[in-house]
């Protein structure tokens, strides 16, 4: 399994492409975050220079369109492989295809999930030191959904790779991976989760929709009707991994 | 040794590959031939488990490809030079093969100096040729310097001198022992490198034979005589039931007739003549009476010859 880990890191990081987005993926959350902090921490006495919460929601929401690149980097990492052909000399060199699905699988969420803990340790502290010299008052102390919003920003990284890479196993088309990547969260989940509490009458349905659900792993402040913020990332992660694991056994089913 | 037992494949109501069965043999160059669409590249994408059989199986020594452990030591195999990432350089390719294989950095070295684009390695796939990209197509069957070699057209794209190199290259490697299992539609090629033919049509086995045996049971064989009395000979052998074709003034193929009795009619006769051999149709000649009643694809007419 090394050596199959080792093979997947080499494919990763030998294109271009995945470099290009991964930066993007950490350097738009730091930009927004930087720039906010520089700009919004001014104490002009009214009250709304931006405090402790306010930086950890801006890193954090911005974390989730890092996310949502992180996703569409997995997706790639899969369907490339099927776009280009060279899915056939991997598994001719490694005949066990479940094998090369989890080393795949491993390699590129354990590479987008070390971009997000990079965005939010470098979010936090430069952030909060930008923040600081501005005037600004940045205590963690005074927020203790502070660090479970950053942990839960790394864990939905995590999980949207893992649900990109499992739309990439399922459908071997990058267009059609991305798209539903990009559409699914924010089209296509709150069209049906509107139907569906128009259907049943039931408000508290939207919270209980994958992604809905994943998304309140970043909140900051409290968190109304629905699953909790564990809850809500097992949640998703099983959607996820449930996902991946019928995107490979499709895979290991049919021709290559 | 490769064995093939039952091999079929459908594809929705196509049957391409119908209960296939044949051995490759080490130690020589087998030929594996068919027209197109005849079911070559899916035996060979089912023999290495990338495609999935519907039935009969495909033992490399007697094991399944699937129980292999590290297969790129024990079969090297090449279905099309375009199975490439273009991003990434010569080198990192081989590179992501040989870890997954557990094979080192000195070896993609080797091969790549093998092939003869060590000076290129480093350069991405985009800008590669078709040609280069068979030669690294070839370094990554070495990589693992397999007892087994499977390639499917591995001379396409390639110019004369690469076409050469290929056969020189495959002939060495059999000569080494190993079994090595090359298809390709360059007939003449064929006929220079390979030792053993396997032909199918339509998915079925038509004949497994060696090159001679083949060319000798399907080939058109005639006598060529040259003599400036070329009418009076012409008569002698047509009495004699020979079937006789006119090439140029002084020129006959004769069917029919062995060349020993056009010469002793020749000398009957006291006639003169500059040239008296056998010839035989080429394999090109042998494979397409062979596959004819299995071609798939037929041309037109070009010229009055079909």
């Amino acid at each position: 399994m090394i050596n199959l880990l080792r093979s997947e890191w080499i494919k990763l990081r030998t294109v271009t492409m995945n470099w290009v987005l991964g930066i993007i993926a950490v350097a738009f959350p730091l930009l927004i975050t930087l720039l906010t902090a520089f700009f919004a921490s001014g104490n002009d006495g009214d009250g709304e220079g931006l405090d402790t919460e306010g930086l950890i929601s801006v890193l954090t929401g911005t974390t989730v369109v890092a996310a949502l690149l992180c996703g569409v980097i997995a997706a790639a990492s899969i369907t490339s492989e099927f776009g280009f052909g060279t899915i056939r000399p991997t598994f001719a060199a490694t005949p066990r295809r479940l094998r090369v699905i989890v080393a795949k699988g491993a390699v590129v969420v354990a590479a987008t999930t070390a971009l997000a803990v990079v965005v939010q340790l470098i979010g936090w502290f430069v952030g909060g030191a930008v923040a600081d010299s501005q005037g600004a008052s940045i205590d963690l102390a005074l927020v203790p959904t502070g660090v479970p919003a950053m942990i839960g920003a790394v864990v939905l990284t995590a999980l949207m790779s893992l649900a990109g890479y499992a739309l990439g196993l399922l459908t071997r088309s990058t267009p059609v991976a991305v798209s539903i990547l990009i559409v699914w969260p924010l089209i296509a989940e709150g069209l049906i989760a509107q139907l569906l509490v128009l259907v049943a009458g039931n408000d508290s349905i939207p919270n209980w929709m994958p992604f809905q659900s994943g998304i309140r792993l970043v909140v900051v402040g409290s968190v109304d009707l629905g699953p909790s913020r564990p809850f809500a990332g097992i949640y998703f992660g099983l959607f996820a991994l449930a996902l991946a694991a019928l995107g490979a056994w499709a895979v290991d089913r049919r021709d290559a | 040794m490769i064995t093939v037992t039952d091999l079929s494949k459908r594809f929705g109501s196509k049957v391409a590959v119908d209960h296939l069965g044949f051995e490759v043999r080490p130690g020589v160059v087998t030929g594996f031939l068919g027209p197109n669409g005849s079911g070559k590249s899916t035996t060979m994408r089912c023999m290495l488990g990338l495609d999935r059989a519907d039935g009969g199986q495909t033992l490399f020594d007697g094991q399944h490809y699937q129980s292999l452990h590290q297969p790129l030591h024990q079969v090297g195999s090449l279905l099309d030079a375009g199975y490439v990432h273009p991003g990434r350089s010569g080198r990192n390719h081989l590179r992501w093969l040989a870890a997954s294989n557990g094979i080192g950095k000195r070896r993609i070295d080797e091969t790549l100096e093998m092939v003869g684009l060590t000076a290129v390695a480093g350069e991405r796939l985009r800008g590669y040729s078709l040609g280069m990209r068979q030669r690294l197509g070839l370094a990554a069957v070495l990589l693992g310097d397999p007892h087994t070699i499977i390639l499917d057209e591995p001379a396409n794209g390639l110019d004369p001198e690469g076409i050469r190199w290929i056969r020189d290259v495959l002939v060495h490697l059999a000569g080494q022992g190993r079994t090595v299992l090359v298809s390709s539609h360059q007939l003449s090629e064929m006929a220079l490198m390979a030792q053993d033919l396997v032909v199918i049509g339509q998915g079925r086995l038509i004949e497994q034979s060696t090159v001679t045996d083949f060319v000798e049971r399907h080939a058109d064989r005639w006598v060529r005589v040259k003599s400036p009395a070329v009418e009076s000979l012409r008569q002698s052998l047509e009495q004699r039931g020979g079937e006789v074709e006119p090439v140029d003034e002084h020129t006959l193929h004769v069917r029919g007739i062995d060349c020993a009795t056009v010469g002793e009619l020749a000398a009957n006769q006291q006639l003169v003549l500059h040239e008296l051999s056998p010839q035989t149709g080429s394999l090109e000649d042998a494979f397409l009476k062979a596959t004819a009643a299995a071609q798939e694809y037929r041309s037109g007419e070009v010229g009055g010859r079909s």
